[in-house]
């Protein structure tokens, strides 16, 4: 019987559940007071929070203009459209390529321009090359083959050199776009016929020999605009061993439309 | 012999079958870099009068958008260097950054004042073009302005607006006149004389429309210059923003009746009037004709808010156009026909001029941060615009292209200048 009182859990038992009681109230109240504490210390420092409203603002201002409202002016300054030009060329690995002479980037009087700066070893150098030079692989020969690397001990006339010298006339090209300048009186009818040739030899260290207008646009205006694009955009970076000869012989053709 | 001959044909095409081509496009288009020295006078000629022809000259061709004019303090002006290609330095023009190279010579010939104008091309020493103009010798503006539309056409092959005619509003204390002038607001001569005369637009034939006070009603006048004003809408409570068919035939303008207005068409004389818009409680102003004819932009609140609206020149086929902004008025459609010019508000409060292109609804802005700009009004051939703008206090006329570049101030004296209306077809030559 007595047993069974002390076991009951109806019975007062003041001792031990008082002291569970209290320990377990005193737990829990230590808990939360150190809970608020450490939120009120912890946060105290951050109420400078208000700031961060002003940070979301400023994201917000960030948004597209509202379409309901009338646009901003345009800026003046057009970007330069040759964005291809900015990233470096990377010369092949497998052969050595004379380094591109001081003054063959500098650019006279114009714009700074991204100079192509020679790196060795490019993992991803063929897909730089591609994105780089996409548009000229397209007015390529179909002939071209598209094995990527060529090998070391290869024809000097071979695929290797193909390769290379698409990227000189990559560079070529996106050099003489940087000068391609053309006024603004040609009327705009006028602009959608008007084709221009330009044949020019090229020496060993990328010197233009010659530079002469192989086919009249028959607007005055833009067949000088053109050469003068040429004359600007000289000299260029030394061409590769392969090319060095068929430049300085038969040149390159280049045809210029607005 | 023959030999010679067919390798002299075959080395050269076998040179280019050898080459490789490389194609390049995506020109930068921009204004010619000119160089045009101050225009020598001929023994006997009139320093004043060269002086004036070389200030109209210069500006003419550096408002006109495509040329790039070299500052004069960049050169030297050789004196020895003559009007011939072989007694001029070429390179030395190069180096100044020219490509083109106008020389003037101007001589008095008894009442009559000549000029000689020849182009060089700086690069290959070619002369392009050689042009010879008289005008009074009192005159020498208006010898500039032919000289400068000889060049302008052998660029463009299209007239220049240098021998266009304007009309604009001078407001002075209470009244209001309206004026007409050359293209550079210059040689202005008043229609009015007192009272308010508002909203002036010039016929392909160089008359006259605007809207006048003079019966203490606000009614709808044409006169030619030198002539009478003469009514032609006296209808309604309010006739306003008369605007001339491409033709000169018909006139456009609104009538304002009670709370609404709507855009009648007219014969030139006003007769035959016709209504063209009906909307019971809507206000429908400013029309203006496209350059066929054919069809008619306007204003109307009938959306809520004052918007660009085209619809044909009988009122068919009513097409809202701009949906951008709460505030858009004084439509003007390009000769061109592809865009057409408006003033709107902006959310900041201020007025700025914007197109709206009318195939694709696109809206570009062409004025800015500039104070209120106003009342665009597009040159005969498309490329220009011009304004009304209080960017330097009061109100002046300034000149820019349709894209909003070469801001220029119309080199007229300071003054109220408003609502310039540029005539629709250069004066006849």
């Amino acid at each position: 019987m007595d047993s069974a009182v002390t076991h009951s859990l109806l019975v007062a038992r003041p001792t031990k559940l008082s002291r569970f009681v209290v320990f377990s109230v005193g737990g829990h109240v230590a808990v939360l007071l150190a809970a608020v504490l450490y939120a009120r210390f912890t946060s105290t420092p951050k109420m400078d929070l208000d700031q961060k409203p002003i940070n979301a603002s400023l994201v917000r201002l960030g948004k597209p203009r509202d379409p309901k409202l009338l646009p901003r002016k345009e800026q003046a300054q057009p970007p330069p459209k040759e964005v291809a030009a900015k990233p470096t060329p990377t010369p092949p690995s497998q052969e050595p390529v004379p380094a591109p002479s001081p003054n063959a980037v500098a650019v006279p009087g114009a714009k700074p321009a991204p100079a192509p700066t020679p790196q060795k070893g490019e993992a991803n150098a063929e897909d730089r090359r591609k994105k780089l030079f996409g548009a000229f692989d397209k007015s390529a020969k179909p002939s071209e083959p598209e094995e990527l690397e060529g090998a070391e001990d290869g024809d000097p006339d071979g695929d290797s050199a193909v390769q290379e010298g698409e990227r000189y006339y990559g560079l070529l090209k996106s050099q003489v776009r940087r000068h391609y300048n053309v006024a603004d009186t040609i009327p705009d009818a006028e602009r959608l016929y008007l084709k221009a040739q330009v044949a020019m030899r090229l020496g060993r260290s990328g010197e233009v020999l010659d530079v002469s207008l192989a086919k009249a646009s028959g607007n005055e205006l833009f067949d000088s605009a053109v050469v003068a694009a040429v004359r600007k955009a000289s000299p260029f970076s030394p061409p590769p061993d392969a090319l060095r000869d068929a430049l300085q012989k038969n040149g390159v053709v280049l045809v210029f439309s607005p | 012999m023959k030999a010679l001959l067919l390798s002299l044909l075959l080395v050269p095409a076998l040179v280019l079958a050898q080459a490789p081509v490389i194609e390049i496009s995506g020109a930068n288009f921009r204004p010619l870099p000119l160089a045009a020295p101050a225009p020598t006078v001929q023994e006997g000629g009139d320093k004043k009068a060269a002086g004036a022809f070389d200030t109209a000259f210069t500006y003419d061709l550096t408002a006109s958008g495509i040329f790039q004019v070299l500052d004069r303090a960049g050169f030297t002006a050789d004196a020895k260097e003559g009007m011939t290609a072989g007694s001029i330095n070429f390179s030395r023009w190069a180096d100044v950054g020219a490509e083109s190279l106008v020389k003037v010579s101007l001589a008095q010939d008894g009442g009559a004042l000549r000029g000689e104008l020849r182009l060089f091309n700086v690069a290959t020493g070619h002369e392009d073009l050689k042009v010879a103009k008289d005008a009074p010798a009192n005159e020498p503006r208006k010898l500039a302005h032919a000289l400068a539309d000889a060049l302008y056409r052998h660029f463009t092959r299209e007239a220049s607006p240098f021998l266009s005619r304007i009309t604009y509003v001078r407001k002075a204390g209470a009244n209001r006149d309206v004026y007409v002038a050359d293209w550079d607001g210059m040689g202005a001569q008043a229609l009015t004389k007192g009272g308010t005369n508002i909203l002036p637009t010039l016929s392909p034939s160089g008359q006259v429309a605007f809207t006048s006070y003079r019966k203490n009603r606000p009614d709808i006048y044409v006169q030619a210059p030198g002539g009478e004003a003469k009514p032609v809408v006296t209808d309604g409570q309010m006739a306003t923003g008369v605007a001339f068919s491409p033709d000169g035939r018909r006139i456009a303008y609104a009538l304002a009746e009670g709370e609404s207005a709507q855009i009648y068409v007219a014969a030139v004389d006003g007769s035959g009037a016709k209504a063209i818009t009906d909307t019971p409680y809507g206000l429908n102003t400013s029309p203006s004709w496209s350059p066929d004819g054919k069809r008619i932009a306007f204003v109307s609140n009938r959306g809520g808010s004052p918007q660009v609206y085209v619809m044909g020149a009988d009122g068919s086929g009513v097409k809202r156009l701009t949906f951008q902004g709460n505030y858009n008025q004084t439509p003007d459609w390009s000769p061109r026909g592809d865009l057409i010019a408006f003033t709107a508000r902006d959310e900041r409060n201020a007025f700025d001029l914007f197109t709206v292109n009318v195939e694709t609804g696109k809206v570009t802005r062409l004025t800015q941060d500039q104070g209120n700009n106003e009342e665009p009004s597009f040159s005969p051939n498309g490329r220009l615009i011009m304004f009304s703008t209080t960017r330097n206090g009061g109100a002046h006329l300034w000149v820019m292209t349709a894209e909003g570049n070469n801001q220029l101030p119309l080199p007229m004296e300071k003054g109220n200048w408003l609502t310039p209306d540029w005539g629709i077809a250069p004066a006849a030559k």
